[in-house]
């Protein structure tokens, strides 16, 4: 890391027009070859924070700014786009929109061709930003074809051919699969170990990130509530939960056995906020040795969740699903699945898998090449769309694709008509459903002005009104913040547990699904890789690896730390903390 | 869900054609089907039709996409049939009489064969000018038509705008599709609703979403551009050179001749 200042705030606010204020009095200041993570929930600011330094706004999003703001030696709002574009690169959330080029040496060379850099020079470039992140030797192919974490990488390699000093990334990770994640996270390594740009990045995913930070700053409705060392940061648990960031499960667990006690002096806490699985399990282990903890012989067990008896509600039957190509993509290779009536299962797997496509197949949206899927024993053809609506409902990734009318409520309204509920009790059940997910006070609120956690709060609302037997939620943690994650997984859990609902969750978030599946599903290359409750799923680490399924690091913890009788029961960190105790 | 006439990447001599070649047939397409018709012309359409079929053959593009552009024709095809049937004024053979209706010199209650006949003609002419395009853009990668543009001259805003929309028809197909299946999950489903229920009221849940989502996604296509210093003040450098080869002029002399021969056909 070099002393030369890369990036300077000073006391800077920014207002978009409308008067909405999203930062207020920021101050950083990031050297050359810095890592500085940002961290905050939806809406705290950390978009506008990145678009700040790249120069999109004023540019391309008008506001007013107070304070003083340094990238690269110029101040972004005192230049066109262009010449602030050669100093700071940005990488959005989305590659789709970001590569429009057909080849992908054609979309390396786009910005450097439009600063008319010779042409010798951007093969140069575009053959080193390709190596870098790992791409070279797919120069001829369209980047509309790459896998997503590969169309991630192509859009950052894209952007390192403009040579840029600071590097903006704006949750580049956060709708991709745990593959896609490890991918651009390598890349995002081997900039930062090159040593001479200054990285900026925006996450949720604390954990992937921790490593390389050497400074974080947390926002919460455009302020500044926490900034420092990774280790200032996150030894501050408690306020992280409070301004909804997750605090990574290894800084927890240190926290939870090395925090101060009540009466007890503070100092002697030391938490490495930067510590791998091992070394927090070394810790442990030498703790267990020293008397400082203990394993608890009679760990109370969880409450075990309620038994159902084998009712299947849905079945799956040697279904087989084939997309035209070319080239032809066989989804789904005659698998065979049965859902019990009140069972929370979660479905895992990489993107292709087939996990949205046998849910497509389950709700009659794609139908099968073979095989049948039933509910109730009848096959789903015999079922009309409304009457296959009433019974399974399912809640798509974005929210964005199903939202039209003026408010919330006549959102809720719509699915409502469409299956000939009567009039009289349309209201009664727009209000429970709006109730249920926390949304009455926005009911007549246009839906579009909700954040993005309450638009897909709402696709909930308007698939529970209509009173289903089974809900599924197709991946309902990609984009969200640590705390939409959680409130949506309660979500599923209350209509479980309070309309004795099924439920079925595809998801990435390990974490999350071991917390509330009864039963976890992986799915690889178009079969079922494993069935069976979440513990022995998680259990079978070699099997999971095919898939990249990584286990919960709570359960990665106790597998180093405990025997393995008690090690197979634990999935979260509570679990882990009936079994390690204080002595 | 992939928009059929999305370029597709092959190693075939209409792939590796120049594409001002490509382009030269498209300009030619239009010029021919804008001569005035006459119901004499079927043969000059379907020579031109037999160049087309050829170029579509020898490009390797699977039958699947010939049949979308039928299927998106067929009911242009039979309204003209249908309309010309009843209204043509040179109509004198009776096919169908329902009744009498006389408008000018046409009689509306009855289909004659002369109409229909000129309805076919007319038929095959849409057919011949909108089997070009695809064509080009199935077969011509988005830099070489903006490389081709830059060669003719064309403004890059403008080249760029019209790569752009190529580029943006796969993310709004994809779209469309994504939000017909959230509204069927709704038991809304514009696929079994007839003509009339689809045209009173079935677009406003499928193209209101499409219209927001696409304004947002133009926003960030605006972001990813500029922010690559698109409309920088400086020529920008071209990476993509197309050379001319000798079958680059045997094929355009092929179009050329061909065109030169429906002329001669359709005037002597």
């Amino acid at each position: 890391m070099s002393n030369d200042v890369a990036i300077s705030l000073q006391d800077v606010t920014f207002t978009y027009e409308g008067e909405v204020v999203a930062l207020r009095n920021l101050n950083l200041q990031a050297h050359q070859g810095e890592f500085v993570v940002v961290l905050g929930a939806n809406g705290a600011g950390k978009s506008t924070l990145c678009y700040l330094i790249s120069g999109i706004v004023p540019q391309i999003y008008g506001g007013r700014r107070g304070g003083v703001v340094s990238i690269a030696g110029i101040d972004p709002w005192d230049e066109l786009l262009f010449v602030t574009a050669q100093k700071c690169g940005v990488l959005m959330q989305d590659p789709e929109v970001q590569l429009f080029m057909p080849t992908l040496k054609a979309e390396l060379a786009f910005g450097p061709a439009n600063l008319g850099v010779p042409s010798e020079e951007i093969f140069q470039r575009s053959e080193a930003a390709l190596r870098l992140v790992r791409l070279d030797g797919l120069e001829e192919r369209n980047p509309r074809d790459l896998s997503g974490g590969q169309k991630q990488r192509a859009a950052l390699a894209s952007v390192l051919t403009m040579q840029p000093q600071v590097l903006v990334l704006d949750e580049p990770t956060s709708q991709l699969d745990p593959v896609g994640r490890w991918e651009v996270g390598e890349a995002i390594e081997q900039l930062k170990r090159r040593g001479d740009l200054t990285i900026v990045m925006t996450t949720h995913e604390t954990e992937e990130v921790l490593h390389l930070a050497d400074q974080v700053l947390v926002l919460e409705r455009g302020e500044t509530v926490l900034q420092g060392t990774p280790q200032e940061v996150f030894s501050q648990a408690a306020r992280l939960e409070e301004v909804g960031v997750k605090t990574p499960a290894l800084v927890n667990a240190q926290m939870h056995f090395y925090s101060a006690k009540p009466g007890q002096p503070g100092g002697g806490v030391k938490i490495d906020a930067g510590a791998s699985i091992s070394e927090v399990a070394a810790r442990i282990q030498s703790s267990i040795f020293t008397g400082e903890l203990r394993i608890a012989s009679q760990a109370t067990p969880p409450e075990p969740a309620p038994k159902n008896e084998s009712q299947p509600i849905l079945e799956v039957r040697q279904l087989t699903v084939e997309y035209p190509g070319p080239p032809k993509v066989v989804a789904l290779q005659g698998i065979d699945l049965q859902v019990d009536r009140g069972e929370l299962v979660g479905v895992i797997g990489q993107n292709g898998s087939g996990k949205s496509t046998l849910v497509k197949c389950m709700v009659g949206l794609i139908k099968p090449r073979a095989g049948q899927v039933l509910f109730h024993g009848q096959d789903i053809r015999a079922l009309s769309v409304g009457g296959l609506a009433r019974r399974i409902g399912l809640v798509l990734q974005n929210p964005d694709y199903q939202l039209f009318t003026p408010s919330c409520r006549e959102e809720v309204r719509f699915g409502l008509r469409n299956v000939g509920i009567p009039p009289d009790e349309i209201e009664a059940l727009v209000d429970e459903a709006l109730g249920m997910v926390g949304l009455e006070e926005e009911a007549d609120l246009f839906p579009f002005r909700l954040s993005f956690g309450d638009r897909r709060k709402l696709a909930v609302a308007a698939t529970i009104a209509l009173k289903p037997e089974v809900l599924i939620m197709d991946e309902p943690t990609t984009a969200q913040d640590h705390r939409g994650r959680y409130q949506l997984a309660e979500l599923a859990r209350r209509f479980h547990e309070e309309r004795g609902g099924t439920v079925v969750i595809i998801t990435h978030d390990v974490d999350l699904i071991a917390r509330y599946a009864q039963r976890l599903v992986v799915l690889h290359e178009g079969r079922i890789l494993l069935d069976g409750p979440a513990a022995e799923v998680f259990a079978q680490t070699e099997e999971l690896k095919k898939s990249f399924v990584v286990p919960p690091v709570a359960t990665q913890l106790a597998s180093e730390v405990l025997p393995p009788e008690a090690a197979s029961q634990v999935m979260t960190l509570e679990d882990l903390f009936r079994f390690i105790v204080p002595t | 869900m992939q928009p059929v006439f999305r370029y597709t990447k092959l190693d075939t001599p209409i792939h590796r054609l120049h594409p001002l070649v490509k382009l030269a047939y498209v300009l030619l397409t239009l010029v021919l089907v804008m001569y005035p018709i006459r119901p004499t012309d079927m043969p000059v359409l379907l020579v031109w039709l037999g160049l087309s079929a050829l170029l579509w053959a020898v490009a390797r593009i699977e039958l699947r996409r010939f049949g979308t552009l039928m299927k998106i024709l067929v009911g242009t095809f039979i309204f003209l049939i249908l309309i010309q049937g009843f209204t043509y004024r040179f109509g004198k053979t009776p096919l169908i009489t329902l009744g009498h209706l006389r408008l000018w010199e046409a009689d509306l209650g009855v289909i004659t064969r002369e109409g229909v006949w000129f309805g076919v003609v007319l038929s095959v002419r849409v057919l011949a000018a909108t089997s070009s395009l695809p064509l080009f853009v199935m077969t011509t990668s988005s830099s070489e038509i903006m490389t081709a543009l830059a060669k003719l001259r064309v403004p890059r805003t403008a080249t760029f705008m019209i790569v752009s929309a190529l580029s943006f028809t796969t993310l709004i197909f994809e779209m469309w599709s994504s939000i017909l299946e959230a509204q069927k999950l709704r038991a809304f489903d514009i696929e079994r609703m007839n003509v009339f229920k689809r045209a009173l009221k079935a677009y406003v849940p499928i193209i209101t979403p499409l219209i927001l989502l696409l304004f947002r996604k133009a926003n960030d296509f605006q972001i990813a551009m500029e922010t690559k210093g698109f409309g920088a003040p400086v020529e920008p450098t071209e990476i993509e050179t197309l050379t001319s080869r000798p079958a680059d002029f045997l094929w355009l002399g092929l179009v050329v001749a061909v065109f030169v021969g429906c002329t001669v056909l359709k005037f002597a």
